[in-house]
């Protein structure tokens, strides 16, 4: 899951994006309210963690304009005025979250969990497809009840299969999703991280199907219920 | 309620003790004329009653004959027991009736004398007898003792003592009602002020006032506008440092939460350096919110230090040099010997720790930073002069304000350092101003009063 951290404090930033990245998230991080918009076009961000003291446009602003375009992506707002007045008012601009500063990482990282897993329709924290097992919470795959090891980029590669599991995912998708501003994105290497993923679900009932000009699909052979 | 009771009888006091007087005066000039009224009276009668008896006598058969009326008795009878005395003689003194030994009295009365135990007034009236040649004419004297007068004086005077006693006691009366109705609005000014809540600043609202006492609310009102301004200015200020600590204690919770979870060693060490660090500036934030509290007016006793600034610039720069060596930053001191002034010595070395601070965090690897100190003219000079970005004319007077940091800026300073400059400085009576470093940074001049010489050391 790709995620957009928008804090001008640089060291907070920072240390944040690092935290998430522990937990499998890929994280761009932008200083700048005016930089949000031009951040989204390009990552196609599963959620955005704004801050909203910041420099030239402030968070609330941000968010007003996210909202006027249309832009459904779920917005978590951080804040050190945690009024009542500053939450409400964040609320009513569109924000689906209120965290107020100091807080618990472990706190933004459940609150996190719930936005994307009501943005993507689900209501329970553990996705399955077959005997492959994503548990949100802990951030784990299991197959067939073993911890399956996985680097992080392919971590990013079968998240975002798994959560849109039956359907098809285009290769331009997938390399939005597991890249970084920071990293150059080389689409052809997701060809390589989907091959190094067969070879560790084989044996197993899932597999990643590949439809050609079209991209991937991960399906299991479970008799349908 | 002491003062204002006091306040009561002390104009009760004003009004009735001199109207008291006024009456005892009053009272003692009445008794006079009750005296004179009875003193007339008495001697009107007495000669009335000396006129009745010598009006009896006539010659019979070749001799006086004074025979005395009962009714020239009876009218002294006033249900006083008085006795009355009198005597009838002839001109040439021979006594025809009555008592010998009576005082003389002068015509028509007005004599007091002393007879038998008695106190008399007496009163003498000669009365021409037809026929009765040289012993014409006779004189009737007749004394009476003063009871009924004394009554009489006592009636008189007791009248006129009621009447004085209950014009004081009226006015007394008025004068508590009057002080009623006029301290009411002092008093509902009490009422107003007393019942307020604590946090309650309102400007006090009291009817009716009058034109004295109006000052004295007006002067309330403009005193609780004072107060709640500045404890306006203080909520502002302690919401500003909550919301300044809140990014910091994210941070090293998050640097925590990064260290506890990261498996690799280095990782690891790397997570926990940099929350030493965080907290070392946190640490210095707090510092510096409460040198700012300190610095604020009245937060401390003005203290009055001979501090040479020149001698604390170099212990702040000795202490600070570790840091600048670190970040290859050329840290210098230029001075030409003590520059003393006078002052609160902690805040002012303060003052110039963060100036230090302030230019050591601008100034990029490889830059400089240089303080120095003149003395001339009175005038203390202090300067610190960097390397670093500068600041744009239009921020300069901004960047004083608590809390401001200039937009886009990627230093995180706390936006205190500089504030709490402003008001040490001004707090010792001298000014800063911000300017353009030689090498391009930024300059900042604070001047003071020079300390006269010490006339100990001179």
């Amino acid at each position: 899951m790709r995620l957009l951290l928008v804090e001008d404090n640089r060291e907070l930033a920072d240390w944040l994006a690092k935290t998430l990245r522990q937990a499998s998230y890929v994280v761009d991080v932008v200083h700048d309210g005016e930089d949000v918009e031009h951040a989204l076009a390009a990552g196609d961000h599963a959620l955005i963690i704004l801050d909203l003291a910041l420099p030239r446009m402030g968070g609330m602003e941000v968010l007003k304009r996210l909202r006027a375009r249309g832009n459904p992506v779920p917005v978590i707002v951080l804040t050190a005025n945690a009024s009542l007045d500053g939450r409400v008012k964040g609320l009513n601009e569109g924000a689906d979250d209120y965290l107020a500063k100091p807080f618990q990482i472990e706190e933004l990282e459940a609150r996190i969990r719930v936005q994307l897993r009501r943005a993507n329709d689900r209501t329970a924290p553990v996705i399955a497809c077959g005997d492959l097992v994503f548990d949100t919470n802990t951030r784990l795959f299991s197959l067939a009840g073993a911890t399956l090891s996985l680097t992080p980029r392919e971590h990013a590669v079968l998240e975002q299969l798994v959560v849109k599991a039956g359907r098809t995912v285009s290769k331009a998708a997938l390399s939005t999703a597991i890249y970084d501003f920071e990293t150059d994105a080389d689409p052809s290497a997701i060809e390589i991280y989907v091959h190094r993923l067969r070879k560790k679900l084989e044996g197993s009932r899932v597999q990643i199907a590949t439809l050609r000009g079209l991209g991937y699909l991960l399906r299991h052979d479970d008799p349908a219920p | 309620m002491m003062r204002i009771g006091s306040l009561r009888l002390q104009l009760l006091a004003w009004v009735v003790l001199p109207l008291a007087g006024l009456a005892a005066i009053n009272l003692w000039t009445s008794h006079g004329n009750a005296l004179a009224t009875a003193d007339l009276v008495t001697d009107r009668m007495l000669v009335g009653s000396a006129r009745a008896i010598a009006e009896q006598v006539a010659m019979a058969g070749g001799a006086l004959d004074a025979t005395v009326p009962p009714a020239a008795i009876e009218m002294f009878d006033t249900g006083d027991r008085d006795s009355v005395y009198y005597r009838v003689e002839t001109a040439g003194g021979r006594l025809l009736t009555g008592y010998p030994d009576l005082p003389v009295a002068p015509e028509h009365g007005g004599l007091e004398a002393s007879y038998r135990d008695h106190r008399l007034r007496l009163a003498t009236l000669s009365h021409a007898v037809i026929g009765a040649g040289t012993d014409s004419p006779i004189k009737v004297t007749v004394g009476v003792t003063l009871a009924g007068h004394d009554a009489m004086v006592k009636r008189l005077w007791l009248s006129a003592f009621a009447q004085q006693l209950a014009l004081v006691a009226i006015a007394g009366v008025f004068v508590l009602l009057g002080l009623r109705r006029g301290l009411a609005p002092l008093l509902r000014l009490r009422d107003a002020v007393r019942s307020r809540s604590r946090s309650d600043l309102d400007p006090v609202e009291v009817t009716g006032a009058q034109s004295e006492i109006r000052p004295l609310i007006d002067a309330l009102n403009a005193y609780m506008e004072r107060v709640r301004a500045q404890m306006a200015a203080q909520r502002r200020f302690i919401a500003n440092a909550a919301h300044q600590l809140r990014t910091p204690l994210a941070l090293l919770s998050t640097q925590a939460s990064y260290a506890l979870r990261e498996t690799a060693a280095d990782r690891r060490h790397e997570a926990l350096v940099a929350l030493q660090t965080s907290s070392g500036k946190l640490a210095r934030l707090a510092e510096q919110l409460l040198a700012l509290s300190r610095a604020e007016p009245g937060s401390r006793r003005p203290r009055a230090d001979r501090i040479d600034l020149t001698e604390a610039a170099r212990h702040v720069l000795e202490a600070q040099a570790p840091a600048a060596i670190k970040r290859d930053i050329d840290l210098g001191l230029e001075e030409n010997g003590p520059v003393p002034v006078i002052g609160d010595g902690t805040m002012l070395r303060e003052m110039i720790v963060n100036l230090v601070d302030n230019a050591l965090r601008y100034s990029k690897p490889g830059g400089s930073v240089t303080v120095g100190l003149a003395a001339s003219d009175g005038e203390a000079a202090l300067t610190v002069s960097d390397t670093g970005p500068g600041i744009p004319p239009e921020e300069r007077e901004h960047v004083f304000e608590r809390f401001y940091r200039i937009a886009g800026a990627a230093e995180e300073g706390s936006g205190l350092g500089l504030a709490i400059v402003r008001e040490v400085v001004e707090n010792a009576g001298g000014s800063v101003t911000l300017g353009d470093a030689a090498a391009g940074g930024l300059k900042v001049e604070v001047r003071l009063p020079l300390a006269v010489p010490d006339q100990r050391s001179a």
